[in-house]
């Protein structure tokens, strides 16, 4: 006999989402054809919608601003740091709700509820990719030359899917602790969308400490991260795979701990 | 799988107690006149916004065996549907504590799957949440629409659904493959005539292969014919626990529609006397 609301071991744990690997993929799914299913163009907003994005910053910022400072391809430069920079606050909106957004799901079924977090960001990775497709339509566009280095644009994609997944396994348990944190999360991606650099290159405006601190906290070095892969003007430096990953691993270890630890009370409340 | 040797306890609770938060738990319309605004708008004393916890089952204990159906007989808030929560492993116990042997599946109105989703998906999510590969999942799919019978809705999205369709559909997910405890939480009562037939016909194929059954619902005939053991709460308390028609007949007696009538016409002569 097992004792309810004692969490399990976190070996055995983990081998339960192994085994409902493929349950997180047909949670993913249904997520991404839930959130296109009422409109008439369906998933072409999946594609339409980043470029209208794309475009409006690139009037403001490019146009008006001119926050072009130190950026060789500008709209290179802003469509790739802009489109992951949705991927990414998509991730942290949805998924720090993927607990208190789907209580009749949680009280209605059994399963590791680590499947939650994961199977919203898998969505929101589904979501993303028409944009990341059209980020290398730009780049082809925008006259940059094919490379080796192209290949490692999926693996730095990975790499924020991966540190991104620990973050939201963070804030959903928070969110699900203290609900009223919730009303914070608005304000977390938007400071993060005008210190990240999506818009402009942190070199070119900040300088000694602050420089260092805004350009490797971990939104703005993924961004760093995917422009090195496909920006000739921005050669790959191992300083930069080395700073995400080390996110990626801290973010991902915490995270699932984080999350596995508050197991045995996500039913409640 | 725990061995389903008949007899054997499946639940077993000991002390158990249950209490819940309920967010924006206020004071309601009463109390609003007596204070002015920022004092509404502010204060948490004036519990206008607000957390509250409720007990809802207190210092419970029993034990429920393989191949047993028991049913939950009380008024509406006196706590079984939190108690059969529990009971599934959705809700943590609060004190005491409950043990369970097998894989425990909760069938309730409220548990809606994603209603935005055409029911052939919530198939394939529910099959999967229920531990199914997604080619068991698959293998299934026929023989659940077959039983929920809604035929062409399968492929519409279920917030479509009339409450009954909703409630075949997940009745047929939830009892694909046999589970070890059956938690049906008022599950059948939206369904016409003909699929609380068939309901019942499962639940006893499952009594039969030796789960364990527990049910709430509130018609008299549907409880003595599913279960053989009642268990009567009242106010997060068990106040009766045995054979089905002994709980179910003391329950009624006391709250049935006879005993209202009894009641009311009781009132009813003392009002007369008092007036001659």
């Amino acid at each position: 006999m097992s004792r309810v609301g004692e969490r399990p071991g976190f070996g055995a744990y983990l081998a339960d989402l192994w085994r409902r690997r493929r349950f997180v993929l047909t949670l993913a799914e249904g997520d991404f054809v839930s959130r296109h299913q009422n409109n008439y163009l369906g998933m072409l907003w999946a594609i339409l919608n980043p470029m209208l994005l794309g475009g409006a910053y690139y009037l403001i910022f490019g146009v008006l601003l001119e926050t072009t400072r130190g950026t060789d391809n500008y709209v290179l430069f802003l469509t790739s740091g802009l489109f992951t920079f949705i991927f990414i606050a998509g991730a942290l909106t949805s998924g720090s709700r993927s607990i208190i957004g789907r209580m009749g799901l949680v009280r209605s079924l059994r399963f590791p509820r680590i499947i939650l977090p994961s199977a919203v960001t898998a969505a929101e990775l589904l979501q993303a990719l028409p944009a990341f497709a059209i980020i290398v339509v730009i780049a082809l566009l925008t006259g940059e030359t094919p490379s080796l280095e192209w290949l490692l644009f999926p693996v730095a994609v990975l790499i924020i899917g991966m540190m991104f997944l620990g973050v939201v396994m963070i804030l959903a348990r928070v969110l699900h602790a203290v609900r009223d944190t919730g009303n914070l999360m608005p304000l977390l991606v938007r400071m993060l969308r005008y210190v990240s650099g999506v818009f402009f290159s942190i070199e070119s405006y900040a300088s000694g400490i602050w420089s260092v601190i805004l350009a490797y906290q971990p939104v703005a070095i993924s961004l760093t991260m995917v422009r090195e892969t496909l920006l000739g003007s921005m050669p790959l430096r191992w300083e930069t795979w080395a700073v995400s990953g080390g996110w990626a691993v801290l973010f991902l270890v915490v995270g699932t701990v984080v999350f596995w630890r508050g197991e045995a009370d996500y039913g409640r409340a | 799988m725990a061995a389903r040797e008949r007899g054997t306890p499946t639940v077993v609770a000991s002390h158990l107690g249950l209490t819940y938060r309920v967010f924006g738990a206020g004071s309601g319309y009463r109390e609003q006149d007596e204070h002015a605004w920022w004092q509404r708008a502010f204060g948490r004393s004036t519990r206008a916004v607000g957390v509250r916890e409720v007990e809802a089952v207190k210092d419970l204990s029993f034990v429920a065996r393989h191949g047993e159906a028991i049913c939950l007989v009380g008024r509406n808030g006196s706590g079984k549907s939190t108690l059969l929560r529990t009971v599934a492993g959705l809700m943590p116990p609060t004190t005491g504590s409950l043990w369970i042997a097998g894989e425990p599946r909760l069938l309730g109105v409220n548990a809606v799957l994603m209603s935005k989703l055409t029911g052939a998906r919530n198939v394939m999510i529910g099959c999967q949440a229920l531990g199914m590969s997604a080619a068991q999942a698959r293998a299934k799919f026929d023989d659940i629409v077959e039983f929920s019978g809604i035929g062409d809705f399968i492929d519409l999205p279920m917030n479509s659904y009339s409450s009954g369709m909703a409630a075949r559909l997940r009745f047929a997910i939830s009892t694909a493959s046999v589970p070890d405890i059956l938690v049906v939480d008022e599950a059948l009562a939206t369904g016409d005539a003909e699929f609380k037939a068939r309901a019942t016909e499962r639940i006893a194929e499952i009594r039969e292969q030796a789960g364990t059954v527990f049910l709430v619902a509130h018609n008299a005939a549907t409880m003595k014919e599913i279960a053989r053991r009642a268990m009567w709460m009242e106010k997060g308390e068990l106040i009766m626990d045995g054979p089905v028609d002994e709980v179910v007949d003391a329950y009624s007696a006391k709250f049935g529609r006879k005993a209202r009538a009894q009641r009311a016409a009781k009132a009813a002569d003392e009002a007369a006397d008092e007036a001659s």
